[in-house]
């Protein structure tokens, strides 16, 4: 019988659990508040933890500058008293220390999101419209263009939504498969990639050979059609695809004794 | 040895208007906001600002209208939100954005640091910022295999501004035992043309002798030292004190609702100087709330 005492982002932990493998180096960056922080930080430490606790204890997580930090004592708040003092196996020095690990391609995994995501995996954290006069500055590029570059198997973690899945982004920061087929590799980036879209509503991946956003598997709590009605392109959508696999109950115990009694990582 | 310790506004009075700077620290996070407020306060303008995440100093600059142009990797305040002042400039026009992810600017800083002219990165293949920064992101193959790459220009600026924790007169700059290093600051500081720090405390140079590796930043590097105990507020300092809510809510308040200048009017270019900013701004009591210490 399928458990259905799960939360949807106890959904969403378990899936980006399921791509983590044993010996992975993942990279997580510091979100701020509310569902930003759930979905940047929150869902990836805990399936990073979950994949710990199950078929992954040789996972590493560098977590903002922290490399290995003491899980079991996460600071409730993360202002800088709490990042200078918290537990953890490293700080390097600075952080060319850390931009050295990702062009060396130390990193298996990194978690990235985005306010406009394409087709191929391309992501804007940049400039909405014209980049010169902007309709929208945004952010910048931080290390994202780097994950995209760099890192072997990246996981988009966001939510389904219109605006954000977008036919073509209007500033590509991160480049996933560019314009599709072998255009990637063909611009001289190193092979790579995004791996999945791991959302609210669906999971994709991205075809083989044409590197179009595929729907892989659809949760229970949605359908292909709320699926397309929240993108802004036809994704490839193969015939009969499956419901996303429901969390056990095993991991659920996890999710909630174990990885986040505190309830300080799902918070919205 | 020679004593390198000046005031603040000695500091601010070497760096004309027009020139590049380098600012450290990162985003809410121990950057020369003192000394950044002094330039402000003295009239100076025409900036151009090269940083690795830029944040709330390059966001005072763009209130101040007294920044044309900036090279960074990221523009915000981090959990205070976005950088208003900072994002009208871009958006009107008035400010000349230069993007760069993590690595490759690290690697521009790198560059400057050994002497080099340019760095070669295979980070902005294919992006939007080699796109449209042409001038700055040139291509070019590597000599030995082929492969196309990206060579882009040594993070040079004419000023390197960075805030410390404790130095001697002379400017060796030490860190505490424990602190937060996401940031550049070391490497910036041995890229720097003409190097002014700003630190927590002068401390005695027999202090210094006795943990001589915890200097990041020798003498000989460092132009100026300046004693600017809460000289990152309202920022943090790890080790020192923490970031101020408060007045970032404050100043947020006035930036987002378009009334900046009576943001500057009050805190910057109305307190005469350090001390008065320090009166007006914090309460003792406020003051021992953020301490870490």
């Amino acid at each position: 019988m399928t458990n259905t005492d799960y939360s949807l982002n106890e959904l969403m932990v378990v899936a980006a659990a399921r791509e983590l493998r044993d010996g992975d180096l993942i990279f997580i960056g510091v979100g701020t508040a509310g569902r930003a922080f759930t979905l940047a930080c929150g869902i990836p430490i805990a399936a990073a933890r979950l994949a710990q606790e199950t078929h992954a204890p040789d996972l590493a997580i560098y977590w903002n500058n922290l490399l290995s930090p003491d899980l079991q004592q996460i600071p409730e708040r993360l202002t800088q008293r709490y990042l200078t003092t918290w537990p953890t196996a490293a700080q390097l020095h600075n952080c060319s220390d850390k931009n050295d690990m990702l062009s060396k391609g130390r990193f298996d995994v990194s978690f990235d999101s985005a306010p406009q995501i394409d087709r191929f995996g391309n992501l804007n954290i940049t400039a909405i419209g014209d980049y010169k006069h902007p309709k929208r500055r945004l952010i910048g590029a931080l290390a994202q263009t780097d994950h995209f570059a760099y890192v072997r198997r990246p996981l988009i973690l966001t939510d389904l939504k219109k605006r954000t899945f977008v036919e073509k982004v209007d500033f590509i920061t991160s480049v996933g498969y560019l314009d599709g087929g072998t255009s990637r590799v063909d611009a001289g980036l190193r092979p790579g990639g995004p791996s999945r879209v791991i959302t609210d509503k669906a999971i994709f991946g991205f075809d083989e050979e044409t590197k179009e956003m595929t729907v892989l598997s659809v949760h229970a709590s949605s359908s292909i059609d709320e699926v397309r009605a929240e993108m802004g392109f036809e994704p490839r959508i193969p015939a009969g695809v499956p419901v996303t696999a429901a969390p056990t109950p095993d991991e659920v115990r996890l999710i909630r004794e174990v990885i986040d009694p505190r309830g300080i990582l799902l918070v919205a | 040895m020679k004593s390198k310790l000046v005031t603040l506004a000695e500091a601010a009075a070497l760096i004309p208007s027009g020139s590049s700077l380098t600012i450290g620290g990162s985003i809410i996070r121990r950057s020369p906001v003192a000394l950044v407020r002094e330039l402000i306060r003295q009239g100076k303008d025409g900036f151009t600002v090269l940083a690795y995440p830029a944040g709330f100093t390059t966001d005072l600059l763009a209130g101040a209208r007294a920044v044309d142009r900036v090279e960074a990797v990221y523009e915000g305040l981090f959990q205070f939100g976005f950088s208003y002042n900072f994002r009208a400039g871009v958006e009107e026009g008035r400010i000349d954005i230069r993007d760069f992810d993590e690595v490759t600017q690290a690697s521009r800083f790198r560059a400057a640091a050994a002497g080099l002219p340019f760095a070669v990165t295979d980070a902005l293949l294919g992006t939007g910022m080699a796109e449209h920064n042409p001038e700055q992101v040139k291509e070019i193959s590597d000599p030995f295999t082929g492969r196309r790459l990206h060579a882009v220009p040594a993070a040079e600026s004419d000023f390197t501004l960075l805030h410390g924790y404790t130095a001697d007169e002379y400017g060796n700059v030490q860190f505490p035992i424990a602190r937060d290093a996401d940031d550049l600051d070391p490497v910036m500081a041995k890229a720097a043309n003409r190097l002014i720090v700003t630190v927590e405390k002068i401390v005695p140079h027999s202090e210094i002798l006795k943990t001589p590796n915890l200097t990041y930043i020798p003498h000989t590097w460092v132009e100026a030292i300046v004693e600017v105990p809460f000289g990152a507020h309202p920022l943090s300092c790890d080790g020192y004190y923490d970031e101020d809510e408060e007045h970032m809510a404050e100043y947020q308040g006035y930036a987002r609702g378009g009334d900046f200048g009576a943001y500057l009017d009050k805190y910057v270019t109305g307190p005469a100087d350090h001390a008065e900013y320090l009166d007006t701004a914090l309460t003792a009591a406020r003051m021992l709330g953020l301490s870490v210490r």
